[in-house]
C-alpha cells in the first residue's frame, strides 16, 4: 500500500464555470500534439520564413530612405561583389531599382505591378503600407499557407478519429460537457497551431518592420496592418479548422483522414490547374503561368482550388482586391466551413445516439 | 425513503425498435444491481439517466433533477463507469483520470492532487505514470472506475465493472464498492451480467427484460424462500442420510453444488436433520436456512416475461 494511500476521501472544493470546460479539451488535445516530433519540426520551420521575409523588410525600408545610410548597398556588395550587386540593381538604392528587381523576381507573384507601382511613387506612406501588406500577404500564402497543410495535417486527423476510435466520447459525454463545447474545444486546437505558425511569425514580422523603419511614427501609419494579420488569420482559420476536424470525424483511423485533408487541398488545386492547362494547349498559347493570370477562364475555375479561395479573401483582407473580386471565394468558403461544421455536428452525435 | 432514481412509464423508441416499453421503477439508496438479458434496454436505461439520450414518453428524476432538461446538472453529480474501453491515446492512466476530473470541474491542481488520491485508493501504483494503451484490461478497469470516482460523485454508474479481472481484482474492486457505500454513503447502480457479484454487494435489485422492469426488490426478500427450507452437506457419502430423510417423507434434493437441500413445513427440520445424520452416521459439514438463488430468480423472471409477450 502507498504511504500516502488515505483510503477514499470526499471533495467539497469549488467547481470551475461549466462555461470553460472546453478550455481543458483545448489544452489537452495541444499538450498532446506538443509530444510529436513532426509538430515541433513544422514549428521550428514556421519561423524560417520569418528571416527570408525580414530581408525584405529590410530592402525595402532602406530603399524608402533612398538608402542614405548606404546599407543596402555595403550590404549586397559584400554579400555579392560589387559587380553581381550593380548588375542586380541593389547598389545605387533607389525605389525605382528595387521595383525593377520586384518586377523581374517575383512576376509569378500576384499583384506584383502594384508593389511594383507603389514603390515608384513618391508617396512614402502610400508605398509603405502597400509593400507591407503586400509582403505579409505573400507570407501567408506562400511559405505559411503550405506549412498549415503539414502541420494541421499532422495534428488534426487524429483528434476526433482518435475518439471514435477508443471509444473516448463517453468519457467527455458522461461528464457535464455538451457537443458544442466539445466540437469547440478539438476545434480550437488546430487553431492553435495555425495561430502559432501565421499570427505569430506575422506579428513579429510587423514588429521587426516597424524597428527597421526611420521611426516609432511608422507605428502610427501602419496600424491597420496587424489588424489584417488578425482578420486574415481568423480567414485562414476558421475554414480550415473546419474541414481538418470534419474529416476526422469521418472515421476511426486517422490515416484515412489525414489522406483524405490532403486529398482536398490536392485535388481542388489540382483540378483547377488542370483545366487551365487543357485550356491553353486548346488555345496553342505558349508556356502560361495560372496564378498571374486574369483569363476569364482561370478566374472563373479558380474557386474550385480551397487555395485559391483562401489567397484571394486575404488579398481582399489586405487591400489588393475588391469584394466584388472575391465574394465568390467568400461564398465558397463560408459554404463549406457550414457544411464542414454541420456534418461535425453530426458525426460527434452519432455514437451516442445508440 | 426519497428514490435517487424515480422514473414514470418511460418510453425510449428506436425508430422502428421499442427500446424501453413504458419502464417505472424507483432506486432507493444502496447497491442496486441492474440485470437483464442482452437487448434487455439496460444502456439505453443508463444513457438516458445520464441524460445523453432523449425519451420518447414519461419522466423521471435522478438525484432530483429531471432527466430530459437536466442532464449536466446529473452527469457533474453522477459518476459513470462505461462497460466498454474507453481512454484518450497517448495519455498515461493518471492523466485520464485528472482530465476526467477537469471535465467534471475540479481545478487542474486539485484535479491531480485527487486524481493520485483516488489512484491510491484503487491499488495502482507506478503504472499509473505508463500510456493507457500498454494497459492491462484489469488496469483499464481500475483507471475507468478511479475516473468514475475522482469528482466525488453522489451516484455512481457502473456498467459491467467487473468484466476481464481475475478473481482478486474482481474481489478487491467489489470491496471498493461496498467500502465507498459502507463508508462515504455512496449509492450505487450496477448493470452486470455476473450475478455472483450482485449477490455479493447488492441491497436491491432491478431485472429488465425487453424493456420493461420485470422484477423490483431487495436482495433480502428474493432471497427468502416460500416455505422454510434448510441446506446442508455432509463429508462422504450422502446417500444414506439422503434415504433416511426421504423415509421420513422430508423429500432431501441433491443440489448441483453437492450441498442437500429440505423443503418443509415440519417444525424441527434442523433437529430432524440432526437425528437422520446421528442415525446412518453421518458427518454434517455445514447446516443452514436455504436462500433462493438469484440465478434461479433471473432465469425464471425472464423466462416468465419471454412467455408472457408470446
Amino acid at each position: 500500500m502507498p504511504i500516502h494511500d488515505v483510503g477514499y476521501r470526499g471533495w467539497d472544493g469549488k467547481k470551475t464555470s461549466p462555461l470553460t470546460r472546453w478550455k481543458i479539451i483545448t489544452y489537452t488535445g495541444i499538450r498532446l500534439a506538443l509530444r510529436s516530433r513532426w509538430v515541433a519540426r513544422i514549428l521550428f520551420l514556421a519561423w524560417l520564413p520569418v528571416m527570408y521575409w525580414g530581408v525584405g523588410f529590410f530592402f525595402i525600408e532602406n530603399s524608402l530612405k533612398n538608402d542614405s545610410t548606404g546599407l543596402v548597398s555595403t550590404v549586397s556588395e559584400a554579400a555579392l561583389g560589387k559587380e553581381i550587386a550593380s548588375n542586380a540593381g541593389l547598389t545605387g538604392g533607389s525605389r525605382k531599382n528595387v521595383a525593377r528587381i520586384v518586377r523581374r523576381q517575383y512576376k509569378m507573384i500576384p499583384n506584383v505591378e502594384v508593389i511594383a507601382t507603389a514603390l515608384e511613387s513618391d508617396d512614402e506612406i502610400k508605398t509603405r503600407n502597400t509593400v507591407w501588406g503586400w509582403l505579409l500577404m505573400t507570407f501567408f500564402r506562400y511559405p505559411q499557407g503550405m506549412l498549415i497543410l503539414f502541420m494541421v495535417g499532422s495534428i488534426a486527423p487524429a483528434l476526433v478519429a482518435q475518439d471514435i476510435r477508443s471509444r473516448a466520447f463517453l468519457l467527455y459525454f458522461s461528464r457535464p460537457i455538451g457537443r458544442l463545447e466539445y466540437m469547440i474545444g478539438k476545434l480550437l486546437v488546430p487553431t492553435a497551431f495555425i495561430t502559432m505558425v501565421t499570427l505569430v511569425p506575422a506579428i513579429a514580422l510587423y514588429f521587426f518592420a516597424i524597428m527597421m523603419s526611420p521611426d516609432i511614427s511608422v507605428f502610427w501609419i501602419t496600424w491597420d496592418i496587424p489588424l489584417r494579420i488578425l482578420a486574415s488569420t481568423v480567414v485562414l482559420v476558421i475554414p480550415v479548422a473546419s474541414i481538418s476536424i470534419m474529416l476526422s470525424s469521418l472515421t476511426q483511423e486517422s490515416r484515412f483522414a489525414n489522406f483524405a485533408w490532403f486529398a482536398v487541398w490536392a485535388m481542388g488545386h489540382g483540378a483547377w490547374v488542370a483545366i487551365l492547362f487543357s485550356v491553353a494547349v486548346g488555345k496553342r498559347s505558349p508556356p502560361f503561368n495560372p496564378i498571374v493570370t486574369n483569363d476569364p477562364v482561370s478566374l472563373r475555375w479558380s474557386s474550385l482550388s480551397l487555395y485559391n479561395n483562401l489567397g484571394d479573401v486575404q488579398a481582399w483582407i489586405f487591400g489588393f482586391e475588391s469584394f466584388g473580386q472575391i465574394y465568390v471565394s467568400a461564398l465558397v468558403l463560408a459554404g463549406v466551413t457550414i457544411f464542414s461544421l454541420l456534418v461535425l455536428y453530426h458525426r460527434i452525435s452519432a455514437p451516442i445516439r445508440v | 425513503m426519497t428514490p435517487l432514481i424515480s422514473l414514470q412509464n418511460i418510453v425510449k423508441q428506436y425508430r422502428t425498435q421499442k427500446a424501453l416499453a413504458g419502464v417505472s421503477l424507483d432506486i432507493p439508496p444502496g447497491i442496486t444491481g441492474l440485470l437483464g438479458p442482452n437487448g434487455a434496454g439496460k444502456s439505453t436505461l443508463i444513457k438516458l439517466l445520464l441524460g445523453l439520450v432523449s425519451y420518447s414518453a414519461g419522466t423521471g428524476t435522478v438525484l432530483g433533477h429531471s432527466i430530459g432538461q437536466a442532464g449536466r446538472k446529473i452527469r457533474s453529480s453522477v459518476g459513470y463507469m462505461p462497460e466498454d474501453d474507453c481512454y484518450i491515446a497517448g495519455m498515461s492512466g493518471v492523466e485520464v483520470v485528472q482530465f476526467s476530473a477537469c471535465l467534471s470541474g475540479l481545478p487542474e491542481v486539485e484535479a491531480l492532487r485527487r486524481s493520485h488520491e483516488i489512484l491510491d485508493f484503487c491499488g495502482m501504483r507506478q503504472e499509473r505514470y505508463r500510456t493507457i494503451e500498454t494497459y492491462s484490461t484489469g488496469m483499464r478497469q481500475k483507471i475507468k472506475f478511479a475516473a468514475a470516482i475522482v469528482h466525488d460523485p453522489e451516484l455512481l454508474i457502473l456498467d459491467e465493472p467487473t468484466s476481464g479481472l481475475d478473481p482478486e481484482e474482481r474481489e478487491s474492486l467489489l470491496n471498493r464498492i461496498a467500502l465507498l457505500h459502507r463508508e462515504a454513503g455512496k449509492s450505487v447502480l450496477i448493470s452486470t451480467h455476473i450475478l455472483p457479484d450482485v449477490q455479493a454487494i447488492c441491497t436491491d435489485v432491478v431485472i429488465l427484460s425487453k424493456g420493461r422492469v420485470v422484477l423490483q426488490d431487495t436482495l433480502a426478500n428474493l432471497n427468502r424462500t416460500t416455505s422454510p427450507s434448510v441446506s446442508f452437506r455432509v463429508l462422504g457419502d450422502h446417500t444414506s442420510i439422503m434415504d433416511q430423510l426421504a423415509h421420513q417423507k422430508l423429500e432431501p434434493r441433491l443440489q448441483p453444488d453437492q450441498s442437500i437441500l429440505v423443503e418443509s413445513e415440519q417444525p424441527n427440520l434442523a433437529t430432524a436433520i440432526w437425528t437422520a445424520a446421528s442415525e446412518t452416521g453421518s458427518v454434517i459439514r455445514s447446516l443452514i436456512p436455504a436462500k433462493n438463488s438469484l440465478e434461479d430468480i433471473f432465469l425464471q423472471t425472464v423466462q416468465e416475461s419471454h412467455r408472457a409477450d408470446s
